[in-house]
């Protein structure tokens, strides 16, 4: 066939990289940051909120979606792209039930996500999602889960990550935090503190979304974020009160 | 045959469908449910064709689930009866149409009105203040003529469908065990108790 | 709205493997819901084909097929899980074509499904189905469940609906949920239910199993419960004979019961005394 080589963008590179799947890592990158921590009985999502321009609707802008009833994803990256993928993955919940009657599980709809991602760096005239998702969610085992699909279209599962902006400094910051069997206090504080590491705003800029064993998804309210942000400051002051007399003796 | 009953009220709809899975001349099971939750408020019973039921109206419970799902809003009782009824009139055009006959009993939350809709296998479209399909319409249409008002209230409701199901269990030849009736109203949809069963 | 309508529109012709050379075409029709697509299963070509079987299965019929149809089969819940039992008899109208039938499908170690209607329905519509499952169980880490195998047989069928295929079936099985039992058949009923008997013997078969069941009934005693009603309808029911194959489904799976042949059941029932009328 005459257009055999150009038919796809992603080719390999001589040393072995696809260029259009790195540079849709990169679009990730630049993405407004996203936190998922998973506590014993609860998980949480938080995202960092790009501030709306003053005659904007704030409504408009979502990063937080529900795929199906027990279901939920927070992406980093270009959101046209999310919006395509939201889709997909919401009418695959709905034909799954159609199909086997169950829900699907957390871990069928992101392989699924993965999938659509996977395939879209392997086909000819597309480009790779410009996004990285986290998805949580509960199963019938009650057991709370927290997903992350890439660009590449790899999928993992963990205990609690960061995508988008910074997550690097985020991932560290939960790393030395995390404890294991927090409750819902403790996720929410260890979401909205990691998220403190890169939103310099505050409260006002951070969005969370909490998942507990009834699979209810409930979003905080600005005045409760704040709550939460005004404890993590207190503390902060402590630390450093504790810290000045060892360090200036 | 199955039978369905649909009955509006003053702020309620309530619906009921007898249990009975039959093939042939074998009862082979009681308790079989003849109705599907399309979202919080509209509840779609059916009848017909072995099967085609339950396919078609899984069918239509799934796509107004991704409707609510996609647009974070319910779609309208008047909007699910539309989205239905077109759906079997393009089956209907089909190489295999279904074969079902609806009510779809909701409660509009936006006008704070019950409806009720009729919708039959040649997706004929009415929307009705009471309503049944089966044999038990031949016995029962003109009982609910006779006695339903538009105000009903829900325990009037109850038991003009006692009466229905009574007349049903004296005159038809089939045995009629048991219905099973729901309720839809501002709150949601609820299983009721019937008074005669 | 219409992508979820035209993804089943295509259900049937969509399971076409992809290969290198028409990824890029396949891609706007690409789903991984093909997980769940029907196999690619050739219809005859004729504009009707339900006139096409019945051409070649009626009694005026040059050449006639005969479909084997008699059968008792029965399932039903107790406090052990679920006994299925079911004779083994293949019969072409007047004509018995076999006695020794297996009209119990072995889907998997813990999957069940009987047979009546069209053996060969069943039996490659069974198969067809083992073959999910194994995939659902090597894709998902976990068993399918009854429910969800059940469902996915019954939309196998469905959408062969009115094209002639002739099935009554019940899948039984012992999942996370505990035991289940459902019947579904080629019009596309599927039903879950505690106590089910399919084919034209069933109705004697009910007469005996509704009469003596009970929940509480202990495993031998269902057992036999199984094995009676079926050895009363074979009696009955010119088209049931041979022999009667029993299993019991467990949490650990199911069990192989045996084999037993009617004609001496028959002289052992004989035998016995009927006892008193409770």
């Amino acid at each position: 066939m005459a257009g055999s080589y150009d038919r796809a963008l992603t080719v390999f590179s001589p040393d072995g990289h696809l260029f259009q799947v790195d540079y849709a890592v990169e679009a990730v990158r630049k993405g407004s940051c996203v936190v998922g921590v998973r506590g014993s009985d609860v998980v949480v999502l938080g995202v960092e909120k790009k501030s709306v321009m003053k005659l904007q609707d704030e409504r408009t802008v979502k990063k937080i979606c529900m795929l199906d009833d027990h279901v939920c994803l927070a992406f980093a990256g270009l959101s046209a792209d999310a919006r395509v993928l939201v889709n997909k993955a919401r009418i695959e919940c709905q034909s799954h039930r159609l199909t086997v009657e169950d829900a699907v599980s957390i871990e069928y709809i992101t392989r699924y996500i993965a999938g659509v991602q996977q395939k879209y760096t392997q086909s000819g005239g597309v480009r790779p999602f410009g996004i990285s998702t986290l998805i949580i969610g509960f199963d019938s085992d009650k057991v709370p889960k927290l997903y992350q699909t890439d660009p590449s279209g790899v999928y993992s599962a963990w205990k609690a990550n960061a995508i988008g902006r910074s997550s690097k400094t985020v991932r560290e910051f939960l790393e030395k935090n995390y404890k294991e069997e927090m409750d819902r206090a403790e996720s929410i504080k260890l979401a909205i503190r990691s998220l403190l590491e890169v939103v310099q705003t505050g409260a006002k800029n951070i969005e969370i979304a909490i998942m507990g064993t009834d699979s209810v998804i409930q979003r905080l309210e600005l005045a409760e974020i704040e709550k939460v942000v005004a404890e993590i400051e207190a503390e902060n002051e402590k630390e450093k009160e504790k810290s000045k007399p060892s360090t200036s003796q | 045959m199955d039978t369905l009953f649909g009955i509006t009220g003053k702020d309620f709809v309530i619906t009921a469908y007898d249990s009975k899975a039959v093939a042939s001349i074998t009862l082979m099971k009681i308790g079989e449910d003849k109705s599907r939750e399309l979202n919080s408020h509209a509840l779609m019973l059916f009848s017909g064709e072995p099967g085609d039921g339950v396919h078609f109206s899984e069918y239509v419970e799934r796509n107004i689930k991704l409707y609510g799902i996609r647009n974070g809003i319910e779609l309208s009782p008047r909007a699910v009866a539309s989205f239905a009824r077109r759906e079997l009139a393009d089956s209907l055009r089909s190489r295999k149409p279904y074969s079902v006959n609806l009510l779809i009993a909701g409660f509009d939350v936006k006008t704070n009105k019950p409806a009720l809709y009729w919708l039959d296998h040649l997706a004929s479209l009415a929307d009705v203040p009471f309503a049944a399909h089966g044999y038990g319409a031949y016995y029962c249409l003109s009982l609910l003529d006779r006695y339903h008002r538009e105000d009903i209230t829900e325990e009037e409701g109850i038991k003009l469908l006692d009466k229905c199901i009574k007349e049903l269990r004296s005159r038809m030849i089939l045995n009629m065990p048991d219905f099973v009736a729901k309720i839809v109203n501002k709150d949601g949809i609820r299983l009721v108790q019937l008074g005669g069963n | 709205m219409d992508t979820l309508v035209s993804k089943y529109a295509n259900a049937a012709s969509a399971a076409s493997f992809d290969t290198a050379d028409n990824l890029g075409e396949n891609l706007a029709g690409w789903d991984a819901a093909n997980e769940f697509a029907l196999p690619a299963f050739d219809i005859p070509m004729v504009s009707n084909p339900v006139d096409f079987l019945r051409a070649h299965t009626d009694a005026s019929a040059e050449n006639r097929i005969r479909i084997q149809h008699g059968t008792t089969t029965l399932s039903f819940k107790f406090q052990g899980g679920i006994i299925v039992a079911v004779d083994s008899r293949a019969s072409g109208g007047s004509y018995i074509a076999s006695q020794t039938v297996k009209k119990v499908i072995e889907i998997n170690p813990y999957l069940l499904g009987t047979m009546a209607g069209g053996a060969a329905d069943c039996q490659y519509w069974e198969r067809e189905l083992g073959r999910r499952c194994r995939l659902y169980e090597l894709r998902n880490k976990e068993r399918i469940s009854v429910a969800a195998a059940s469902k996915i047989l019954s939309n196998m069928v469905y959408d062969y609906k009115g094209m002639g295929l002739s099935m009554g079936t019940m899948i039984t099985g012992w999942d996370k949920t505990g035991p289940q039992l459902f019947y579904v058949d080629s019009d596309g009923t599927r039903m879950r239910g505690e106590r089910f008997s399919v084919g034209s013997g069933s109705t004697f078969a009910y007469g005996v199993l509704d009469t003596g069941y009970d929940y509480n009934l202990s495993v031998p005693d269902a057992i036999e419960l199984g094995r009676r009603a079926i050895y009363h309808a074979t009696h009955r029911d010119a088209y049931s004979g041979g022999s009667i194959n029993v299993f019991h489904v467990k949490e650990s799976g199911w069990e192989f019961i045996g084999n037993y042949d009617v004609g001496q059941l028959h002289w052992d029932y004989q035998a016995q005394p009927k006892g008193p009328i409770s």
